[in-house]
């Protein structure tokens, strides 16, 4: 049998995401952690190719998200074209702008570049709020229009469907591009970028192309939260959403970016859905972090695979 | 006569006020294995960096099949260059089979449009058949098996090999190894000694530096001895170690005619 590279993992993820539905039901609470999940998992996989593979961490990604949700505000309600399209424009001036600041930083790394870029995403909330004539100020664009997939509207629960399998969709095309040679000069670049460079591709135009790769998964993600939210604000995609999105990996296991959809569920249920100690989720979840961190630096998903290994090893 | 490849005139590479490298010039022809040798601090490492485009040189020029060569390293790798490093520059999280696969995989990337053309390719076909085969039988080549251990397990010479081999899958004109036989046991010796051959045999050429005089003797068609930036010696290895260059450098003194014999020995 020829295997499918990266299978098992969507297999795992198409399971996770049943599980997920048949959880939610009908119940609209529900739905709503669903897309919010969803979002922040597209955020946290588009931080996955810059940031854990190419290892250079920029902070925009609250801006990139931005871009895509207001992609969607705009094109809802400026123009009468076809509300899908806000799901090509939104990355494709998110990859544009990624590139633009890319440019501007490709001499930064480390904490400089990561300062350099928070401080572009808070700009660009500042932006949002001040050009009201574009942007609809600080109360933001509401009352946006439905989808219209040629005649086919979706429902509410088919968008929280819709959402978990463009997500496991992106996640399994990351993990695919992470085995392939692109994914092994990327992931080279990390540590030994003189060797990438010594073998003819340009570390810093990679670079470019990974951030643009990355902005434009964040803006799909952005775009889908503003829709099944209906409205959009400059406070709709937070530095906090940004910082949690850096740590998802981490939580989940950064060796595949389904790593991060599970830091996402995760994430999400602490902070969000964790009944007991509701006010004091971040609280939870900046703990758990640290425990994982302490006890299983690979993440749940690293830890996981070692104990079916040793459990495979004995009963081989 | 065989082809010219590589030459460099008047390479010469100044920190400050400090010359590392002066004046060096040299002529590479196809086939032909130069061995750079030289104590520490003589300008090898340099030189290879100059070549390579790791750093700029101050003055003097290269050209590559008589093209002008300059630039960042990754046009120069283009157009045939592939080197080695003195501290072996693998990722170490990935496989062997990864490192071994960037050479040949960056080949395909060198432009902007293939960076972004690849991601898409990447995504829908992640292994070709035809990558996993060359990086198989370049793992035969150089002796290494289990491929699919990450590159920190490995000792320091198995990491030279898998560099060695990366630069192969490369397929350069000119290939730059600095110092690959450091921390190698015979095995590694043994792989390393087959990639340069292997580039011998396709025609292209190898510069190799070491300090082992006497193994990169047996290897080499020609040897350049630096000594504090300066090229002190250009020619056949045999002859190099009975030169007074050769004396001058390593022991200090010039030697007398009768005591060439007895100090070449030592140094074999």
């Amino acid at each position: 049998m020829k295997r499918v590279p990266g299978s098992f993992g969507l297999l795992l993820g198409l399971v996770g995401a049943a599980l997920i539905l048949l959880w939610v039901g009908a119940d609209g609470y529900k739905q709503t952690l669903i897309t919010t999940t969803a979002t922040y998992a597209l955020i946290a996989l588009g931080m996955y190719v810059p940031y854990l593979m190419a290892g250079s961490l920029s902070m925009a990604y609250g801006a990139y998200a931005g871009i895509g949700g207001y992609a969607v505000g705009l094109l809802s309600s400026r123009t009468g074209l076809p509300l899908i399209l806000a799901w090509i424009a939104g990355p494709v001036v998110a990859a544009a702008v990624a590139v633009l600041l890319g440019l501007a930083t490709r001499r930064l790394s480390g904490f400089f570049l990561a300062a350099v870029t928070l401080l572009f995403g808070m700009a660009f909330t500042a932006l949002l709020v001040d050009a009201e004539g574009l942007s609809g100020g600080s109360g933001g664009l509401g009352s946006l229009r439905k989808l219209n997939i040629l005649g086919w509207v979706p429902s509410h629960y088919q968008v929280v469907v819709g959402s978990l399998v463009v997500v496991c969709v992106i996640a399994f095309l990351l993990d695919r591009l992470r085995m392939s040679p692109w994914g092994v000069i990327v992931r080279t670049m990390r540590d030994a970028p003189r060797a990438v460079e010594a073998a003819g591709v340009r570390v810093s135009v990679m670079n470019l192309v990974s951030l643009a790769i990355g902005a434009a998964i964040a803006a799909v993600g952005g775009g889908l939260f503003t829709y099944s939210a209906g409205s959009v604000t400059p406070d709709t995609f937070t530095l906090n959403l940004v910082f949690l999105a850096i740590f998802m990996p981490l939580i989940g296991g950064s060796a595949t970016p389904w790593g991060a959809v599970l830091g996402a569920v995760i994430a999400v249920e602490l902070t969000l859905n964790f009944p007991a100690v509701q006010t004091s989720g971040t609280l939870i979840l900046a703990l758990g972090v640290l425990v994982i961190l302490l006890l299983a630096p690979q993440g749940v998903i690293g830890y996981a695979s070692r104990l079916a290994r040793l459990v495979g090893g004995r009963r081989g | 006569m065989a082809e010219t490849l590589l030459v460099g005139s008047g390479l010469t590479k100044r920190y400050g006020g400090v010359t590392a490298l002066q004046d060096v010039s040299f002529e590479l022809r196809a086939g032909e294995i130069l061995g750079l040798v030289g104590p520490n601090g003589a300008g090898k490492t340099t030189l290879v960096d100059l070549i390579s485009g790791a750093q700029p040189a101050t003055e003097g020029e290269l050209t590559l099949r008589g093209q002008r060569l300059s630039g960042p390293a990754a046009r120069r790798a283009k157009a045939g260059l592939a080197r080695t490093f003195q501290y072996p520059q693998l990722a170490l999280d990935l496989t062997v089979a990864e490192n071994l696969l960037l050479g040949r995989a960056a080949r395909r990337h060198g432009t902007v449009w293939q960076m972004v053309a690849g991601s898409f390719a990447g995504a829908l076909r992640p292994h070709l058949a035809s990558d996993t085969q060359a990086v198989a039988k370049l793992a035969e080549e150089l002796g290494i098996d289990r491929l699919d251990r990450p590159a920190g397990d490995l000792s320091l010479g198995e990491q030279r090999l898998v560099e060695v081999g990366r630069a192969l899958g490369q397929d350069p004109l000119v290939l730059l190894l600095d110092e690959p036989f450091a921390g190698s046991d015979a095995s590694g010796v043994h792989g390393i000694v087959e990639v340069v051959r292997t580039v011998q045999r396709r025609g292209h050429a190898v510069i190799l530096v070491d300090h082992n005089v006497d193994l990169v003797a047996g290897l080499v068609d020609r040897i350049m001895l630096l000594d504090r930036g300066r090229a002190v010696f250009d020619g056949n290895p045999q002859e190099c170690l009975g030169s007074p260059e050769m004396q001058q450098v390593y022991f200090g003194v010039a030697a007398a005619e009768d005591d060439q014999e007895d100090a070449s020995h030592v140094v074999s």
